[in-house]
């Protein structure tokens, strides 16, 4: 057992250095001699466990005699450890790959392939209040929402995708090039949901609305504006204003629709209506009805498409 | 001289702070070398590094005074003549050199000791399955060394058939020394030609070749102080002057046209291409260290540190000397194995604890696997090891025989 042991850890050595290569290969040849049923005769086992006793025996007696006791017990454990881990290591690949995450969809934790854990950052939505529960993956949905209230792209597609983010939000900033990557690839039923859960000019949303309102082609141009402008930009009312005017809007006109009660009150719906998705951060994506939270690599995305 | 004068001479061990740090008990396999050695192999190539023998001029003379220095000093050590030392690599060619120039007859025997490193023994073998000759091997008796009434008793089976007796001075596996001068006596009164592996007998003990009589002696430089590729073979003049060099080029010939050439004196002829010389120069100073040392000193320090060691293996149950249980007969060397403990792992447990010993079959294999012996550690000291050394020893070995 202990031979395989050291195959696997010699072989990952190896690849940095010759010297665990060597080592790597004289494992192999105690492992493939086992493997065809022949005894293991290179002495492979017992310099390893020289090495490591020897090694113990500076420490304690004991210990090196105990160790030596078991070793083969170590082995077997050390072994079945290895197996596991490599189960989970291959779990892992396989979820990054899937989900952009080696911990599942939308699952946070530590991730190899991922180790600062982008893949899974969001903006919080969470306004200060203290719910009861705190929401989680499994309460994210779209079966309650009215989605017309919002502005989309009819496809004549059997894909769906909802895409709930925040202009001023990184995370969110990040995804939409993704997003709209996969959108001009694919045949896609888009909507986009802008949930405001940043500091934003208190306008903005308003504006936002009002925009959809009077013209949807240019609201999507608009729409981009808003995610290649800066985070600073979209505090100001000016620059706001000189993007608006940019898409061909007549200022004056997207100013009135938003003073409005009905627009007002049109917000205020959009904002509750969203809460019924549950969503804890931004971005969220739903396609297809599964939710996606974070920045994702755009294959995810892609493989979630039908 | 005193263990820190002694040890003051060997740049590797003058680099440990303390014995923890590095013990080398692996003298059989290859010894360390002392200043004098590297210093004058250093001033070769720094100060007159050019061809030896055959360029007439300043410097090539200083080269060419210096191997015959170097071919007089190994002469005097083995008490021989000059033109009898010719340079090889090692041992292992010394004997090849042997194996290949004696004119071999189908049916001519050749008999080794039971205990012959592979070095002594895979020649003989191969010439019996290309040439037809017989290999056949004389037991050791009790004491472990070759038992003289059986090599008789071969001698008297073949009758006038032995060519060649080939032994080793000392055996590398558990340091025993065979009666060389009653082996040649006997070998000779049947007309056998004696060659004797003096590997590890040389660094121990002082041989003369004319007292043993022996037909052929070969050794290695790196066993005794030495560079690593210098090896010396002796061989009675008029037997070397019978001898086609099994290799002939650049300065084995005195003249050659395009189509003969006259070869040179020996032992000249059977150096060829250019040689060694940086290492032919510091076998010359390791002869002289060695001198210096003086064979009486080297011997008492070996048995100081054998009956040590051997005393404290002794009064372990599980573990078994190889050879005699005296020390005094086994130079520097004590051979061990521990029932139900690999060879291997101890010397890699011992190592941990900056040991060095030898550990397997230690090139004897075909001892071990006559008597179905795993292996064995090889424990060789040499005169710079101490006391204090075999002490770290021993205690070190005392822990590790309690962890397995």
């Amino acid at each position: 057992m202990a031979c395989i042991i050291a195959l696997i850890v010699f072989s990952i050595m190896g690849l940095f250095s010759a010297t665990h290569r060597q080592l790597a290969r004289e494992a192999f040849d105690c492992v493939f001699r086992r493997v065809t049923f022949r005894p293991c005769n290179t002495g492979f086992k017992e310099k390893i466990r020289g090495r490591i006793i020897g090694k113990l025996l500076k420490r304690s007696v004991a210990l090196a005699k105990f160790s030596n006791k078991y070793f083969e017990v170590f082995a077997w454990i050390f072994f079945l450890l290895t197996v596991a881990s490599t189960g989970y290591t291959i779990k892992g690949g396989y979820n990054f790959y899937r989900y952009g995450s080696c911990n599942g969809l939308n699952q946070g934790g530590f991730c190899a392939f991922d180790p600062t854990g982008k893949n899974n950052a969001t903006s919080s939505v969470a306004d200060g209040s203290c719910p009861i529960k705190q929401p989680t993956t499994k309460d994210l949905t779209l079966s309650a929402v009215d989605l017309e209230l919002f502005q989309s792209k009819k496809a004549d597609s059997k894909n769906d995708l909802v895409f709930v983010g925040c202009y001023s939000c990184d995370y969110t900033r990040k995804a939409y090039p993704v997003v709209k990557k996969l959108l001009e690839k694919e045949n896609i039923n888009y909507t986009f949901i802008h949930f405001s859960v940043k500091n934003e000019n208190e306008n903005f949303p308003l504006y936002v609305y009002a925009a959809s309102k009077i013209d949807q082609e240019k609201y999507w141009r608009l729409n981009d504006l808003f995610f290649e402008a800066s985070k600073e930009d979209l505090q100001s009312q000016e620059k706001i204003d000189k993007m608006v005017i940019k898409v061909g809007y007549d200022l004056q006109v997207i100013k009135d629709e938003a003073q409005k009660e009905t627009t007002k009150q049109a917000v205020q719906k959009q904002i509750e209506e969203i809460r019924k998705t549950h969503i804890y951060g931004t971005p969220t994506v739903f396609i297809n009805g599964r939710s996606i939270v974070g920045p994702k690599p755009y294959r995810v995305y892609k493989l979630m498409l039908r | 001289m005193n263990d820190s004068s002694i040890q003051s001479n060997f740049p590797t061990l003058n680099k440990r702070k303390s014995i923890e740090e590095f013990v080398y008990f692996d003298n059989a396999c290859t010894t360390l070398r002392p200043k004098s050695v590297i210093n004058a192999m250093n001033k070769y190539y720094e100060e007159y590094s050019v061809c030896g023998e055959r360029s007439l001029h300043k410097l090539g003379k200083m080269v060419s005074d210096k191997v015959h220095e170097t071919r007089s000093l190994v002469a005097r050590l083995i008490d021989a003549r000059k033109e009898e030392i010719v340079f090889t690599r090692n041992t292992t060619e010394s004997i090849n050199f042997v194996a290949y120039s004696i004119d071999w007859k189908k049916g001519d025997v050749v008999l080794t000791s039971d205990k012959e490193h592979n070095s002594n023994l895979l020649p003989w073998i191969r010439l019996s399955a290309k040439l037809g000759t017989v290999h056949a091997v004389v037991k050791s008796d009790s004491n472990g060394s070759i038992d003289l009434l059986y090599l008789k008793e071969l001698l008297e089976k073949y009758n006038g058939k032995v060519k060649l007796v080939a032994v080793t001075l000392s055996s590398n596996l558990d340091g025993i020394t065979n009666p060389v001068l009653e082996i040649a006596r006997l070998g000779h009164r049947y007309g056998a030609l004696i060659l004797v592996d003096a590997a590890q007998g040389l660094p121990h003990q002082s041989v003369s070749v004319k007292k043993f009589d022996v037909d052929f002696l070969a050794f290695s430089g790196h066993k005794m102080l030495g560079p690593s590729g210098t090896g010396v073979l002796y061989g009675k003049k008029k037997l070397l002057e019978e001898f086609e060099p099994f290799m002939i080029g650049g300065g084995t010939v005195v003249k050659s046209t395009y189509n003969s050439y006259c070869l040179e004196n020996i032992p000249e002829r059977f150096e060829a291409g250019l040689q060694d010389y940086a290492g032919i120069i510091g076998l010359g100073e390791a002869v002289k260290f060695i001198q210096k040392v003086g064979y009486k000193e080297i011997a008492r320090r070996d048995l100081e540190l054998n009956k040590y060691i051997t005393d404290y293996l002794c009064s372990i149950e599980r573990v078994h000397i190889i050879g005699a249980n005296e020390p005094e007969k086994r130079g520097g060397i004590i051979s061990f194995y521990v029932d139900g403990a690999d060879s291997h792992m101890i010397a890699l447990m011992l190592d941990e604890a900056n040991i060095m010993v030898r550990s397997g079959q230690l090139c004897v294999h075909s001892w071990f696997s006559d008597k179905d012996i795993q292996g064995a550690i090889r424990v060789s000291a040499y005169f710079y090891n101490t006391l204090e050394e075999a002490e770290y020893f021993t205690k070190t070995l005392s822990n590790i025989l309690k962890a397995v």
